[in-house]
């Protein structure tokens, strides 16, 4: 009998760990270095929700907006009322378990039109002491219905975020989904997101992590019909002791479906990313088209980045395939940039901004696009100035 | 404007030495075509010139408008005017050629404590100079040199050089891999770029490329030394008789 943690003596249920084999490297035994307690009730002080609201990379292009404050939909800040969807995850699995042992609340929508103007969730979390904040969100883009919705996830302080997203899409629907996650430095984030996709739908989605010292995010994506295109992407940005972990699973079960993964990771410092990616095609899903690439960049000696790509492969007419590289910046890159008066901190920021750069390529609003490149660029600034 | 001195450069982790006394003087106005077989050193020289690591020098100097070229970055060295066009440009996916060109020259002028170009005067000030190189928009929208010709990449190597304007230009072997169309082009932009106040050392396996840039001196490398220098009717005596003189001789 293993002694309990004292985060697992306040959650009433044990937590992963290395000796399971998709936590192996994410023990959140350890990595919960404490007890955070759920359902907290929290005074947000208006300054500090302000602030939170206002650097958001996407404050001035979300149309509309729901804003969560430690994990309570605040009618003040949103344009958008909470809609009834049922939720229909409840698989076992750690992240959803402690889901739903402590949910508080969360978005939920139901799209049935078709606009361009980004729907922006945002989670925020303010200044206190560590605690549990757990949201539930579900998602449904009806039958030939299209959104894009942003997912920003901001806070200071130390806390321990738990979001799960369920997304359903109808026949000819089509999600531009971008999922940001910025917490606090000290926080936590603990993420699943699973995605139904119904016969000729369209998926574009993408990641950018880059807050919180632990992140972890679990993603299924589940083609459900024929003809369905999905993209999905992520990027890396991490710095100091942070700690990413991405496991995905792409689930073709239907004939005549294209799924491209790329992933770009930028790990500095100590940093250490995890990309864990799973392409499964079933025995129906002839003529499946699956391509799953991750590639890291490790700025220093000390950075990390550990790829577990696996295909499962029970039809045999498919396209698969799936790639992962890691290294250093290019030297002639480098040196050319230098040899025509390119100073080499900004010669490496231009080759970093160009690697990550292409997970944004998925990205079709242009105007989400360049927030992207502007916070990457940041990133960069605030990277150079620490060296 | 540039002086070489006894220069010796090995190789930083071999002990393998590439130049071995090598003594050069350029001044502005001048071109200086540097000929010799595979392996005389004629890369090395650019890329010591310029900075590239993998290179080191055990003995000698060299002086570039009285101060030691070889102590600096290669990023100060380009500011200060000194220009290496690749014999292989490197293709930099990600990075659009525009903006790279603009960094570069802005980067430049900071360095040296010039004002930077705002957008509209560089878009206008590099579509000019493109266009004489028979470079259009749809190229320079396209990432450095990915994806780009044999000729496109020589001929982006100029552009940059005319973007760029500085006063010691190295090419090397600029000529390599064009066929006679695309060589007409590059020269006529290489010579379009010859002034009093700029120098240009052309370092070429082939006379043919002399033929249009006329150089006002002609080297022949050999083992790391220049071994014979002359005025353009060198290259044609070399054409004609090839190296297996000056290999010979300095076995």
């Amino acid at each position: 009998m293993i002694p309990k943690t004292p985060a697992e003596m306040v959650f009433g249920f044990a937590l992963p760990h290395r000796k399971m084999e998709d936590w192996r490297w994410t023990d959140l035994r350890q990595l919960i270095d404490k007890p955070y307690p759920p359902r907290q009730k929290i005074l947000a002080a208006a300054m500090d929700v302000e602030r939170l609201i206002k650097s958001s990379p996407f404050a001035k292009i979300a149309g509309q907006r729901m804003v969560f404050i430690n994990g309570h939909l605040s009618t003040d800040h949103s344009h958008l009322n909470r809609e009834s969807v049922e939720t229909r995850i409840s698989f076992d699995e750690p992240v959803v378990q402690m889901n739903q042992s402590f949910v508080t609340d969360g978005a939920h929508l139901k799209i049935t039109g078709n606009s361009d103007t980004p729907i922006e969730l945002l989670f925020i979390s303010t200044k206190a002491d560590a605690r549990t904040i757990a949201s539930r969100n579900v998602i449904e883009v009806a039958q030939g219905a299209a959104a894009t919705i942003i997912e920003t996830h901001m806070g200071e302080g130390a806390y321990l975020a738990n979001s799960v997203t369920e997304i359903r899409l109808g026949v000819s629907a089509r999600l531009d989904r971008i999922k940001v996650e910025l917490e606090s430095e000290d926080a936590i984030h603990l993420s699943h997101t699973h995605v139904t996709l119904a016969k000729n739908a369209v998926l574009n989605d993408f990641t950018l992590t880059s807050g919180a010292k632990v992140n972890r995010q679990n993603g299924t994506i589940e083609f459900q019909g024929e003809n369905i295109d999905a993209k999905v992407s992520g990027a890396f940005m991490l710095c100091g002791k942070q700690h990413a972990d991405t496991r995905l699973v792409i689930d073709h079960q239907q004939p005549h479906c294209t799924s491209r993964e790329l992933f770009k990771c930028v790990m500095d410092d100590r940093a250490r990313g995890i990309f864990q990616g799973k392409v499964m095609v079933r025995k129906n899903a002839q003529k499946t088209d699956g391509k799953q690439s991750s590639h890291a960049l490790l700025l220093s000696e000390t950075a990390e980045f550990d790829a577990k790509p696996e295909l499962e492969i029970f039809a045999d007419d498919v396209v698969c395939g799936h790639g992962a590289t890691a290294g250093d910046l290019n030297h002639d890159h480098l040196f050319y940039l230098m040899s025509r008066g390119i100073p080499e901190p900004e010669a490496k920021s231009l080759l970093i901004a160009a690697f990550v750069g292409e997970a944004f390529d998925v990205i079709e609003n242009e105007a989400i696009k360049e927030a992207l490149v502007k916070f990457s660029n940041k990133w960069l600034t605030r990277r150079r100035s620490e060296d | 404007m540039l002086e070489i001195k006894n220069l010796h450069v090995k190789l930083a982790d071999e002990d393998r030495v590439i130049i071995n006394g090598l003594n050069l003087t350029v001044n502005a106005g001048e071109v200086h075509a540097i000929m010799g077989p595979n392996g005389s050193g004629k890369s090395t020289l650019s890329y010591v010139l310029s900075g590239r690591e993998g290179y080191e020098v055990t003995e000698g100097s060299v002086t570039y408008k009285g101060e030691d070229l070889l102590a600096m970055t290669p990023s100060q060295r380009a500011s200060k005017g000194v220009f290496l066009a690749f014999q292989y440009p490197i293709e930099i996916p990600g990075v659009a050629t525009m903006q790279f060109l603009k960094v570069a020259l802005n980067s430049q002028r900071k360095a040296r404590g010039e004002k930077e170009m705002t957008t509209p005067d560089f878009m206008r000030y590099v579509k000019e100079r493109a266009a004489k190189l028979n470079i259009g928009p749809d190229m320079l929208k396209r990432p450095v040199n990915v994806g780009f010709s044999g000729g496109e990449k020589k001929r982006a190597e100029i552009l940059q050089m005319a973007v760029l304007e500085p006063h010691l230009c190295v090419l090397d072997e600029t000529d390599s891999g064009l066929d006679i169309d695309a060589l007409r082009v590059v020269a006529d932009g290489v010579n379009s770029l010859r002034s009093v106040d700029r120098a240009m050392i052309v370092i070429t396996h082939y006379q043919r490329l002399l033929d249009y840039i006329v150089p006002d001196k002609v080297h022949v490398l050999s083992k790391g030394q220049i071994v014979k220098s002359g005025d353009k009717s060198l290259a044609l005596e070399l054409e004609a008789n090839g190296y297996a003189e000056f290999t010979g001789a300095a076995a």
